[in-house]
């Protein structure tokens, strides 16, 4: 059907389907005419929705063909029930979805354009905002594919290209989960950003194909359904093997009489799938919904269709702890082979969450089971890389990543570093506060302000406890100490980070790993649910399992990620931050001279939040010293929470980045900036740096930290501008009828 | 008739543009009345992508991607165009304009099978219970088809107002109607959805026409404008071209470029640019003169 509607459209003008069926459904992509994937069959993929009829026997409700959804989810649950029922699993013979999963990857394989090498695929989301962002993710860590955004692909030379590190990478085929009307701005919706301007173009050009193609949705289109029968036997010679929901397209007179007639229990559709919401059960209008439907119908009969509503079969259903009977619709899976399709042995259930639900809608809210198809005798055991692969699929040698993608790295390992590192601050504060709650302790009190000062400033969430009028807030420093942790709209506290950790998170979603969301998922419900009242001990608990997250988050990336590009990126971004934090927290309690057991308090409190303090104990026995403890804060090279360490291993993992040619931005500045640094960080004279001057303040230490932290913020920026693509705005250009001036009527002689 | 036509449009940006993707319907194609001689597009800067394709409809789309930055953009579209234009009104004689309605439904002719499509609704000109019921007066039952669109067009023409700046290029059509104003785009669509509501096969038509200074007057170099009119089906006879801004149906003075379901179908150029200007200039000049058979423009054109 494909290969006749974007071709020679035999089945229009032999008159097997009316032209308004396909004529008025926006599936149906004008723009999309005359191109085909170079394979036999153009529809790579499909799902079917299907249910039971009164008899029970099965019937199709609808199929997908767009850009069908669900089938990670189908495999997520298969993952899920075979851990949380091992035994029944492993008894029942399951037949597994991984051979499935391999067809689809030769399948794209297969539908590549001619290149010299292997091709390259990557898998386009709307993005994290998107309701199924979460399949695309899954679906393409597990593939294998990048996950890319409209934004990291151009075209350039009729060619499609990924925007990665430094360079551009070719893309040639293109697995889309954004609906083909978005897809390129140029020719189709002009206000979309998911897009790919030009991509229609390459298309067209033959350089690089989209799956399933760009216009593959004209099958979606109910008012197809009454004429599967005779097109099967058109383009077959075959009958039908299931059959369709009964259905009436109301362009037909008869059919439109059936609908009009039974507005009292059939299911009315518009063609268009936009306004698929728009889906009707008759039997739940009032009367004057009815008539108004009616005459929606009348005005433009060809664009509805009705349906017969389906008893659909039910399920026994776990429902507020009990065994209920729930509506069941299966959707499955289809992929295309060289000749002919292989059916996903499984599918994704989906549950009408209400007993009283007569429709099982597609948003994402209905619940789902796996489905298990039963092998008649024990299976092979067969992973996805198990059996004959491709001698094409080639792996290449450098992961590519978008540069988006290292971009959202490097920002969430340092909003996870920035967290962490408030949280350790915000602990030690607390701490104090406790130990000196009677406030009998002056140097003790005078410690808690410093403190609570110190973050103010490291945090920069002014005026805070450093403003005139902040003798209540210091008084009762509760308040703000909460909302340095919790409240999210604030720039700088925890709660803060954690939401930016985790939009920067979904961003990459198929480069962190399920342990990965084990670790960080819940932190925002978390530190939501802090406690409006109960402090210190919620603020302490919600402190507590932020560390931990944060500690879990910063051991994965030490042990379980490959030090590929990404990983530099998060390193930098991790070691940028930690001297950062560094930096700013000994400005704010150690650049000043005050008596000397506050000094030492004070500097103890430092030591703690910087993970030092027991290292400093062990080996400084005496008080606590300027001298020395700047010796183990910013010179010692075996304290992971040194500035020199963090400096290192900036200088190591900027050095490890590709260098790129074709980048806007070059690299000097960079360079100079880290040359400057590095003697910065180790030829350090902390004698000279503890020095106080007449004023009772470390000047010099003071200076010192300022330029450090000048330096470290530079770098970052230089990071972002020399290795971060900045497209410039996406805009739309129009012209209009008649061209320009008043002169568009014609003079009449 | 045969025509030079130039048509140059310069957008000019406030800052730079990195990259500029654009489609063009600049070129006339050729019709059962017109036939292009030449034609060419030429952008300035160099595209480093330049590809004429066929579009769905059949017009010439022309594909360009800029990728130097820039700040303005060139686009100078000029074509030589012979037009023999067959006056079909007299074909259709008097036919009652609900044959032409109900004959599209039976005719099988791959004609009347693709100008189905132009009865239903299309991107920016959905159906309109207003439209159909302006138009409707002018068709009452067994009227000539002819008669009908003429009183039509003369109907609009006179209680319409010419007027630039009135709309802009996404005015719907119920607004055009309410305000009873407009330029010839919205004439075009509100005649499309009037037509259309009522059954009759409807396109958007766009091109050029040539225009006459007023008399006594020198004609002015780039004083023309590009042109949009409608076509109505006619089963077993073809399309006849109205032009309800100017109250008559086309004559040799109108050279057809591209036709769509409406305007959105054939922008004469659209585009999606780069860049952080928020404003463009965009200057216009169109040319539509007259080629006498013995100029030497003409010598050595294939015809």
């Amino acid at each position: 059907m494909l290969s006749d509607l974007y071709g020679r459209r035999e089945l229009l003008s032999s008159g097997v389907l009316p032209p308004e069926v396909v004529f008025a459904h926006d599936g149906f992509i004008r723009e999309a005419d005359q191109i085909r994937l170079p394979t036999r069959h153009q529809l790579s993929h499909a799902a079917f929705d299907l249910g039971r009829d009164a008899a029970g026997d099965w019937v199709v409700i609808s199929d997908r063909t767009q850009a069908p959804s669900g089938m990670g989810y189908a495999h997520e649950n298969r993952v899920v029930v075979s851990r949380v029922l091992p035994d029944l699993y492993r008894d029942a013979d399951v037949v597994r979805l991984a051979p499935f999963f391999r067809e689809l990857r030769a399948t794209l394989q297969r539908v590549a354009p001619d290149t010299d090498g292997p091709a390259s695929i990557v898998v386009l989301t709307p993005g994290p905002r998107s309701e199924t962002a979460f399949e695309h993710g899954y679906l393409a860590s597990y593939l294998g594919y990048p996950l890319v955004q409209g934004a990291d692909l151009r075209v350039r030379d009729g060619r499609v290209w990924m925007r990665t590190l430094g360079r551009l990478e070719p893309v040639h085929v293109i697995l889309r989960r954004v609906d083909a009307a978005w897809c390129d701005p140029l020719e189709l919706r002009p206000d979309s950003h998911l897009g790919v301007p030009g991509l229609l173009e390459a298309c067209r050009v033959g350089n690089v194909s989209v799956v399933n193609s760009l216009g593959s949705g004209v099958i979606e289109n109910p008012a197809l359904l009454p004429f599967l029968p005779q097109l099967c036997r058109t383009l077959l010679d075959e009958d039908l093997l299931l059959p369709s929901v009964e259905t009436h397209w109301c362009g037909d007179p008869a059919g439109l009489r059936r609908v009009l007639d039974g507005l009292d229990h059939l299911v009315v559709k518009p063609l268009a799938h936009g306004q698929r919401s728009a889906t009707v059960a008759t039997w739940t209008l009032t009367s004057d919904q009815r008539q108004e439907l009616r005459a929606r119908i009348e005005a433009r009969p060809h664009a509805w269709v009705g349906q017969e509503a389906l008893p659909l079969g039910q399920a026994p259903t776990l429902a507020g702890g009990v065994l209920e009977p729930r509506r069941t619709v299966l959707r499955t899976y289809a992929v295309a082979k060289e000749q002919g399709y292989v059916l996903m042995p499984g599918g994704l259930t989906r549950v009408a969450p209400d007993p009283d639900d007569a429709l099982i809608t597609n948003q994402r809210g209905a619940w789902s089971k796996d489905t298990w198809v039963l092998a008649r005798e024990p299976e092979r055991l067969t992973g996805f890389w198990l059996q004959g692969s491709d001698a094409a699929d080639v792996v290449k040698p450098v992961p590519v990543m978008p540069s988006r993608a290292a971009e959202n790295l490097f920002w969430l390992s340092r909003y996870a570093e920035r967290a962490e590192g408030l949280v350790r601050q915000l602990r030690a504060t607390a701490d104090r506060i406790t130990e000196f709650a009677p406030g009998t302790n002056p140097a003790g009190t005078a410690t808690v302000r410093v403190l609570l000062r110190a973050l103010t400033h490291t945090t920069a969430t002014y005026p805070g406890f450093v403003d005139e009028s902040a003798a209540d807030q210091l008084a009762h420093p509760e308040v703000e100490m909460r909302a340095l942790l919790v409240d999210d709209t604030r720039p700088g506290t925890v709660a803060h980070s954690v939401r930016h950790l985790l939009d920067a998170a979904a961003e990459v979603r198929d480069q962190l790993s399920n342990d990965t969301w084990l670790v960080i998922g819940h932190l925002d419900q978390d530190l939501a649910e802090v406690d409006h009242t109960a402090l210190p001990t919620a603020v302490t608990g919600a402190l507590g399992r932020v560390l931990q997250a944060m500690l879990a988050l910063s051991g994965l990336s030490a042990e379980s990620m490959v030090r590929d590009d990404g990983w530099q990126f998060m390193e930098a971004g991790r070691r940028i931050e930690r001297a950062l934090q560094l930096c700013g927290l000994l400005h704010a309690t150690v650049t000043e001279r005050r008596d000397a057991a506050t000094d030492s308090l004070v500097l103890e409190s430092a030591l703690t939040a910087c993970e030092s303090i027991i290292t400093y104990r062990r080996r400084y026995r005496s008080r606590a010293q300027i001298e020395t403890a700047l010796d183990l804060l910013l010179l010692d090279t075996g304290n992971p929470r040194s500035l020199v360490f963090q400096v290192d291993r900036l200088l190591a993992a900027a050095a490890a980045i590709p260098d790129d040619s074709e980048r806007d931005h070059d690299r000097a500045t960079l360079d100079a900036l880290l040359a400057e640094l590095a003697p910065l960080a180790h030829l350090v004279d902390t004698n000279a740096l503890a020095r106080v001057d007449d004023n009772g303040q470390l000047t010099a230490l003071r200076h010192h930290l300022e330029r450090c932290t000048h330096l470290l913020s530079r770098v970052a920026e230089e990071l972002d501008l020399v290795h971060f693509t900045r497209q410039l705005p996406q805009r739309a250009v129009v012209s209009r009828h008649p061209s320009a001036g008043p002169q568009g009527r014609m003079v009449r002689t | 008739m045969t025509y030079r036509v130039v048509h140059q449009t310069v957008y000019d940006y406030d800052s730079e543009v990195s990259a500029s993707y654009g489609e063009a319907h600049l070129q006339p194609r050729d019709t059962p009345c017109q036939q292009t001689y030449q034609s060419t597009v030429v952008i300035d800067p160099l595209p480093e992508h330049l590809r004429e394709r066929r579009d769905f409809f059949g017009n010439r789309a022309t594909h360009f991607t800029v990728l130097q930055p820039h700040t303005r953009l060139t686009v100078t579209s000029t074509s030589l165009v012979d037009i023999k234009r067959r006056d079909l009104t007299e074909a259709v004689d008097d036919l009652p304009w609900e044959r032409a309605r109900d004959l599209l439904a039976t005719d099988t002719s791959a004609d009347a099978i693709e100008a189905r499509q132009y009865t239903l609704d299309s991107t920016i000109v959905p159906s309109s219970a207003a439209a159909t019921g302006f138009a409707a007066p002018s068709f009452e039952p067994g009227r000539p088809l002819v008669d009908a669109l003429t009183d039509l067009a003369g109907r609009l023409y006179r209680t319409f107002e010419f007027a630039p700046g009135a709309t802009t290029v996404s005015t719907p059509v119920d607004e055009v109607l309410a305000r009873r104003a407009g330029v010839c785009q919205d004439f075009a669509h509100l005649t499309i959805a009037g037509l259309r509501g009522l059954g009759l096969a409807t396109r958007y038509v766009s091109g050029y026409l040539e225009t006459l200074p007023p008399p006594g007057r020198a004609r002015l170099v780039g004083a023309d404008v590009s042109h949009a009119w409608v076509s109505v089906f006619v089963p077993q006879v073809g399309w006849i071209d109205l032009d309800p801004t100017n109250d008559q149906f086309a004559n040799e003075r109108y050279v057809t470029v591209a036709w769509g379901r409406d305007y959105s179908d054939v922008p004469p150029l659209k585009g999606v640019i780069f860049t952080e200007s928020e404003r463009q200039a965009l200057e216009v000049t169109v040319d539509v003169v007259e080629i006498a058979e013995d100029d030497p423009v003409l010598a050595g054109v294939a015809r």
